[in-house]
């Protein structure tokens, strides 16, 4: 029997339109290449795969996100060791817990960048001493955005942008600052050189603008 | 802090929480309870990931770096001691044990994709699977429901929700107009069977829904349903 395509009202995680068939040998969803970039269907059923403890569905996820994952415990943690510790863990954490996913409203790639990301601060908040410089040395891959990410971009981001615009400048960098590098309200209490507590309510203040600029 | 609107002001802090989890800010004792109510608080879980959903563009800053070889290997060796060659395949319900928890689409996902993927082991025509998920807006009671119309037998997988005390769930079939059928009390347990005779088998077939309610221990006494709906689906083809 032929499956009939996309019938279930969970379209957002079932697409199989544009694919053959769902086969029983991975390789058949990468036909041609192994550069192959992912949609994020795709990478919904690796992480469905990777749940049901399917060997070759995490080895494919792996191949596939890891760049992108690693960048984000690099970005945090400042420190090359470390991050590929973390990467180790969060990918522990993926095979282990993939099945997680399924309970989000996430799209599969900012559920992955939510886990390492999470894990990667996790780790930085446990550490007694504060981080080394960023070894100068490391490699970065293409920065150029894959056309996934430019997909999830779009009118999302330019929301959350705009958004952000509409706070002071120092609070936004604050705000960015928080998400991207993994600064605690200590970090920025220091960096603003104001107590820690008006540095908590400074920030509060920020979320709940920005919260009702999102709701709007 | 700020005026309660109609949520409360209990649920305006948390979001709040919520937001500074996932933006990181927290020292790790308010974080390490943070992540605790995330796993044992679906209604703060929620919030968290209304968050993420929110701050999830900014992620595009993050540079891909592509890690070294050493850390698969390492990751390999940890999790399976061997390296990588392709899996055995899971059996359906023992892999289905671990999804309990999950939200209805995903579900039905998971169920089109298992589907999909049973299906294509078998010979053309060979079987024809159906799936639901039963589900009910006013309750957490979900079950997922896989139906084999070849073998005339509805496997139920527990998904969420618990029974009242002392009461039973009890399974129904319901073709158009016609009363319920009763298709039994479902057992407890997280995935149980039944099987169909050949009159409910071609109600199904005929489009009916499934519906589960909440009944006396051992089923309704009259042998319609008594209690409320608790959860309800129609079957969908895979």
């Amino acid at each position: 029997m032929q499956p009939s395509g996309c019938r279930s009202i969970a379209a957002r995680y079932v697409c199989c339109e544009t694919e053959t068939h769902a086969s029983t040998a991975i390789t058949a969803f990468f036909p041609t290449t192994s550069v192959h970039t992912m949609t994020p269907d795709e990478i919904t059923r690796l992480i469905f795969r990777t749940a049901l403890k399917e060997r070759a569905a995490f080895d494919l996820l792996y191949r596939h996100t890891s760049a992108k994952l690693f960048g984000v415990c690099l970005r945090i943690l400042q420190d090359r060791t470390e991050a590929e510790e973390a990467l180790q863990e969060v990918y522990v954490k993926l095979w282990t817990k993939a099945d997680r996913f399924a309970a989000s409203e996430l799209s599969p790639i900012s559920w992955l960048v939510a886990v390492a990301r999470n894990h990667a601060i996790d780790r930085l908040r446990a550490r007694k001493k504060p981080a080394k410089e960023l070894d100068e040395a490391y490699d970065v891959a293409d920065p150029a955005p894959d056309p996934e990410t430019l997909a999830v971009a779009g009118g999302e981001r330019r929301r959350i942008d705009a958004c952000l615009d509409e706070l002071d400048a120092d609070r936004a960098m604050a705000v960015r600052g928080a998400y991207l590098n993994g600064d605690s309200y200590a970090d920025l209490a220091a960096r603003f050189n104001v107590p820690l507590n008006t540095m908590r309510t400074w920030l509060r203040r920020s979320l709940l603008s920005l919260r009702e600029c999102l709701e709007r | 802090m700020t005026t309660a609107e109609h949520n409360g002001p209990e649920r305006r802090d948390d979001d709040m929480v919520a937001a500074e989890y996932v933006l990181g800010v927290l020292p790790a004792d308010e974080r390490a309870a943070a992540a605790r109510r995330i796993a044992t608080e679906p209604d703060f879980a929620r919030l968290v990931d209304a968050w993420e959903a929110q701050f999830a563009p900014m992620a595009d800053a993050f540079e891909p770096a592509e890690p070294p070889a050493s850390v698969k290997q390492a990751l390999d060796a940890r999790l399976f001691a061997a390296p990588a060659k392709p899996a055995d395949r899971p059996g359906l319900w023992s892999s289905l044990a671990l999804w309990r928890g999950l939200t209805v689409a995903a579900l039905l996902a998971l169920a089109a994709y298992v589907g999909l993927t049973y299906t294509s082991l078998q010979q053309p025509g060979d079987a024809q699977r159906f799936v639901a998920s039963l589900a009910h807006d006013d309750t957490d009671v979900r079950y997922l429901v896989i139906y084999d119309g070849t073998r005339r037998d509805v496997a139920l997988s527990h998904v969420a929700g618990e029974r009242p005390a002392g009461r039973d769930f009890e399974l129904w079939a319901i073709e158009g107009d016609a009363p319920p059928v009763s298709l039994g009390v479902i057992p407890a347990g997280s995935s149980v069977h039944l099987a169909l005779d050949e009159n409910l088998g071609k109600a199904i077939d005929r489009g009916a829904v499934f519906a589960i309610t909440t009944e006396p221990l051992g089923g309704s006494p009259s042998g319609a349903p008594t209690g409320p709906v608790v959860a309800a689906g129609d079957l969908r083809e895979i």
